[in-house]
C-alpha cells in the first residue's frame, strides 16, 4: 500500500472553513516520503486549521486530500488513524491518566472494539517512550509531569500509532530551547525512517535548521513553499509577517538566521548615507541606519569580511573588493561614485593597511563626512604612518565631524539630525 | 505497574468485603433484630440450601429478613451501582469531574414523569405506573437535550450542558405547575418520590430494576476502554480513530437508561453519582476498566450504608436515603468546589 515513489500526502485545491469564515484558501502541495515539512506563518494564518483539514477533522469546502492515494474522507476512522498520527495543541489530561496509559491510547486504531491492549502494544508503547526518553515516567500521572515531559509523552503516543505520516501542531509550544531542539531532532530521525512529518512551528529559525522544507502560510494562502533558503527571504517574511527582517547565513551556527526589527517611520525622506567600512568596523553602523530606514550604500568591503556579510544580509548596495587584495581601479571608481551620490558619508573605525588605504583616500570625495573614532588612528595604522597623515588631514577639513560609534548610534536612534538643510552647500553638519 | 495493579485488586476486594458486611449488618439490624446465625439460616432456607444452623427463625423474622430487608438492600445496591457507574461515565463523556446524569435532564425528566403519574391518579392502579412514567420522562428529557445540541453530526459538550440546564428548567417548571394543582395527599406522594427512599421496596422492584441496571452496567464496563480515549478530548479521540459521535451517543443513552431505571424504583437520589466516582478516581486512578466496576461496588456500598444509618438513626422513624446521601455528599461537593477554586484543579 505504501510503495516507493508514492506521495505520502497530496493536497489539491483545499479550502477549509470554520463556521462561515474561509480560513484556508486553495492550498496545493505534495509531501513525499521522508520529508520533514515545517509549516510556518503568523498567528491566525490558518496553520492549525490547515492541519485539521488535512487530517479530516474539519470538513473541506472544496478540494481533496489524499493519503497514500486514498482520499482521506473515504477512509474509515481507524484506517485513517493508522496512516496519520496527529498531535494537537490541547489534550485533556486532567483526569490523571498515567503516561503509559496515555501512550497506549496511540494503539487504539489497531484494536478491535472488544480487545484490550495486547502485550505487543505495551511493548510498542514502551519502545517509543524510551525513544523520547520518558520510560521512567510510565506510572506517573501526566498532570504531574513538567511541560517538557508532557510534550515528549504526547509525542511517544503519536509515535505509538506507527503511522507513515505524522502531523504535529506546535509540539514545542511552551518548551525551553533544549526541549524544542530535541523534538525537532526526534522528528528528523523519524524522517530518516521514511516517515513524513508535518510540523507547525513558531520558531522560524529552528524550523529552518531542521526541516527539509518549509511552507509559509499567510492569511490562509501559501506564500512560499520550498527549501528553507528559498522560503525565508526578506520579501516573503515581509509579505507573510509584515516583518522588517534581514536573513543571513549565521557563520557561527551554520544556519539561516533572521534579524528582525521594528518598522520605523517610512514616510519622511531620510538622507542617503554611504558607509566606508571593513574588518567589522561598520556592522553596527549599517544595522542601526538600516533599521532606521536610511537609504544606504557601502564600500569597499572585502569579500568574506563580516561587514560585507552584514551589507548583504540587509540588502545594502555595496562595492565588493577581493579578499586580501588591494582595492583596484575599477572598485575605486565605483566607490567614489557612490560616495559622491550620497548626502553623507560615514567613515568607520577602520584599521588601515595597503589593501584598503584607498578607502581613506576616497573619503576626501565626500560632500559631508562623519569620522567614527573609537580608538586613535595611530593604533589603527598599519601603513607606516601614511594613513595617519591622511586621516589627520581629513579630520581638519571644515565641516567634518568626529564621533564615537556610541555617540553616532545614539543620535540616529534619538532621531537627531545628522545633516543640515538638504542639499545645502554648506559643508557643515548640524548636531 | 505491579504496584498499581495490586492497589486496584486491594480496593476491589476491600469494597466487596465491606459490601457483604454492611449488607449482613443491615439485614440483622432494625426494629426486629435478627441474630447473625438465625439470619444465615433464613438465607439458607430461602435459597434452598440445607439449614446451616440449628437456630430456627420465627416466621416474623423470616418475613422481615427475606421480604422486607433483603429486597430493600438489593434495590439499594442496584440503584447505588447504577448511579455510581453512570456518574463516572458522564464525567468521562463531559470531560468534567462535576458532571452527573442529572446534568442532561435525567432527574428533571423522571420527576415530571412521576408527577404526571401521580396527578393522573395512576399510582392507585398498580406499582409499575410511576416507575414507567419516570423512565419515559427521563428518556424524553435526555432525547430532547441531545437533539437540541446536535449539530453537523456532532454533540458539542458545552452546548449539551447548556441544553441540559435549559431542558431541566423547563421540565422543572412543568413539574411545579402540575404540583400547584394537586391535592395534599398526592403532593405528599410526590414529595416521597422527590426525596428518594428504599422503604417498602419489594422483590418486584428488584426484578423491575435488576435487568436493565445489570445489563446497562455491563455495557458501560465493556465500553470502558473507549471511554478512556474519549476522556482525552474530542480531537484526540478522533485522531486515533475513535467514532466520537457514535460512542458519545451510546454512552449517554446507556447511562441515562441505567440511571433512569434506578431512579424510577428509588425516587430521585442525589450526590451518589457525583461523589462516588470522584473518590474512587482519587483512590485507583482514571482507568475506566477498573474505575467503573469499582464505582458499581462503591455506589452500592455507599447507598446501603446511608440507608442503614438512616434507618437506625432515629428508629423507629427513619431518615430517607435521599436525604442521607445529600447530607453526606453535599459537604464533600462543597469541599471539591473549594479545592477547584484554590487553583489546584480537579484531579
Amino acid at each position: 500500500m505504501t510503495g516507493a515513489g508514492q506521495n505520502a500526502l497530496v493536497v489539491a485545491d483545499v479550502c477549509v472553513n470554520i463556521g462561515e469564515n474561509k480560513i484556508i484558501n486553495n492550498c496545493n502541495f505534495r509531501v513525499g516520503r521522508g520529508e520533514f515539512v515545517g509549516i510556518i506563518g503568523p498567528n491566525g494564518a490558518g496553520k492549525s486549521t490547515l492541519l485539521k483539514g488535512l487530517r479530516g477533522m474539519l470538513p473541506l469546502v472544496s478540494g481533496e486530500v489524499s493519503v497514500f492515494d486514498h482520499p482521506i474522507h473515504r477512509l474509515s476512522d481507524k484506517k485513517a488513524a493508522r496512516l496519520i498520527a496527529y498531535m494537537q495543541q490541547e489534550v485533556n489530561v486532567g483526569f490523571g491518566f498515567t503516561a503509559l496509559e496515555l501512550v497506549l491510547a496511540g494503539r487504539y486504531p489497531y484494536l478491535q472494539w472488544w480487545q484490550h491492549e495486547r502485550e505487543e502494544d505495551r511493548r510498542i508503547a514502551q519502545k517509543y517512550m524510551a525513544f523520547t526518553g520518558v520510560e521512567d515516567l510510565a506510572d506517573k500521572p501526566v498532570n504531574q509531569v513538567s511541560g517538557g515531559e508532557r510534550q515528549r509523552i504526547l509525542l511517544a503516543k503519536v509515535l505509538a500509532q506507527e503511522t507513515p505520516l505524522i502531523f504535529l501542531d506546535e509540539p514545542t509550544a511552551s518548551l525551553d530551547l533544549v526541549y524544542q531542539e530535541e523534538i525537532f531532532r526526534y522528528c528528523q530521525s523519524l524522517c530518516k525512517e521514511e516517515k513524513s512529518v508535518l510540523i507547525i512551528a513558531h520558531d522560524i529559525k529552528l524550523a529552518a535548521k531542521f526541516c527539509s522544507r518549509l511552507i509559509l502560510l499567510a492569511a490562509g494562502k501559501i506564500v512560499a513553499d520550498g527549501i528553507p533558503a528559498e522560503v525565508l527571504t526578506v520579501d516573503n517574511l515581509e509579505r507573510a509577517y509584515g516583518l522588517q527582517a534581514a536573513v543571513f547565513l549565521n557563520k557561527i551556527t551554520g544556519n539561516l538566521d533572521i534579524h528582525t526589527y521594528a518598522v520605523s517611520d517610512k514616510t519622511t525622506r531620510k538622507p542617503h548615507i554611504h558607509i566606508i567600512g571593513g574588518g567589522g568596523a561598520a556592522g553596527d553602523l549599517m544595522r542601526v541606519l538600516y533599521e532606521n530606514n536610511y537609504p544606504l550604500t557601502a564600500g569597499v568591503l572585502q569579500g568574506g569580511d563580516t561587514d560585507a556579510e552584514v551589507a548583504a544580509a540587509f540588502g545594502i548596495d555595496y562595492v565588493e573588493g577581493i579578499s586580501f587584495c588591494a582595492i583596484n581601479a575599477k572598485q575605486l571608481l565605483q566607490h567614489r561614485k557612490k560616495i559622491m551620490a550620497a548626502d553623507l558619508t560615514v567613515l568607520g573605525n577602520i584599521c588601515y593597511g595597503q589593501q584598503n588605504i584607498e578607502n581613506l583616500r576616497a573619503a576626501f570625495t565626500a560632500v559631508n563626512l562623519i569620522l567614527i573614532e573609537d580608538s586613535s588612528i595611530k593604533k589603527r595604522d598599519f601603513t607606516g604612518g601614511e594613513a595617519t597623515c591622511l586621516y589627520r588631514e581629513l579630520a581638519e577639513r571644515s565641516g567634518v565631524v568626529v564621533l564615537t560609534t556610541e555617540e553616532f548610534v545614539s543620535r540616529i536612534n534619538n532621531n537627531i539630525s545628522l545633516l543640515g538643510e538638504q542639499g545645502s552647500s554648506e559643508r557643515s553638519v548640524v548636531y | 505497574m505491579g504496584k498499581g495493579r495490586k492497589n486496584k485488586v486491594l480496593v476491589m476486594a476491600g469494597l466487596g468485603l465491606l459490601l457483604v458486611s454492611v449488607s449482613l449488618l443491615s439485614l440483622g439490624a432494625g426494629q426486629v433484630p435478627v441474630p447473625l446465625m438465625t439470619m444465615l439460616s433464613i438465607l439458607g432456607q430461602q435459597l434452598g440450601l440445607a439449614a446451616l444452623t440449628g437456630a430456627a427463625p420465627t416466621p416474623e423474622q423470616t418475613a422481615v429478613v427475606w421480604h422486607i430487608r433483603m429486597p430493600r438492600i438489593l434495590v439499594g445496591i442496584l440503584v447505588g451501582a447504577a448511579l455510581g457507574v453512570s456518574g463516572a461515565v458522564m464525567q468521562g463523556v463531559f470531560g468534567n469531574p462535576l458532571a452527573d446524569p442529572g446534568i442532561i435532564g435525567v432527574s428533571a425528566g423522571a420527576s415530571l414523569g412521576a408527577v404526571i403519574a401521580i396527578a393522573l391518579g395512576l399510582t392507585a392502579y398498580g406499582m409499575y405506573y410511576m416507575p414507567l412514567f419516570a423512565l419515559l420522562g427521563a428518556l424524553l428529557a435526555v432525547g430532547v437535550t441531545v437533539a437540541l445540541s446536535l449539530k453537523d453530526g456532532k454533540i458539542p459538550v458545552m452546548t449539551l450542558l447548556l441544553a441540559g440546564v435549559a431542558v431541566s428548567m423547563l421540565l422543572g417548571a412543568l413539574t411545579s405547575g402540575i404540583l400547584t394543582f394537586m391535592n395534599e395527599y398526592r403532593l405528599r406522594e410526590f414529595l416521597f418520590w422527590m426525596v428518594g427512599g428504599l422503604d417498602f421496596r419489594r422483590w418486584e422492584h428488584v426484578l423491575l430494576a435488576g435487568g436493565p441496571v445489570v445489563v446497562g452496567i455491563a455495557i458501560l464496563c465493556l465500553l470502558a476502554r473507549h471511554l478512556n480515549i474519549l476522556v482525552l478530548g474530542e480531537a484526540e479521540a478522533r485522531s486515533v480513530g475513535l467514532p466520537v459521535f457514535a460512542l458519545r451517543l451510546l454512552l449517554l443513552f446507556v447511562a441515562s437508561v441505567t440511571t433512569a431505571t434506578a431512579v424510577c424504583v428509588s425516587g430521585s437520589i442525589g450526590f451518589v453519582g457525583l461523589v462516588v466516582p470522584h473518590i474512587m478516581r482519587l483512590l485507583i486512578g482514571p482507568e475506566h476498566r477498573v474505575l467503573l466496576p469499582v464505582c458499581a461496588l462503591a455506589g452500592g456500598l455507599f447507598l446501603i450504608s446511608c440507608d442503614t444509618i438512616g434507618r437506625l438513626l432515629i428508629s423507629p422513624a427513619e431518615v430517607r436515603v435521599g436525604i442521607m446521601t445529600a447530607l453526606m455528599g453535599a459537604p464533600y461537593f462543597l469541599y471539591l468546589l473549594r479545592r477547584t477554586q484554590k487553583g489546584g484543579g480537579l484531579s
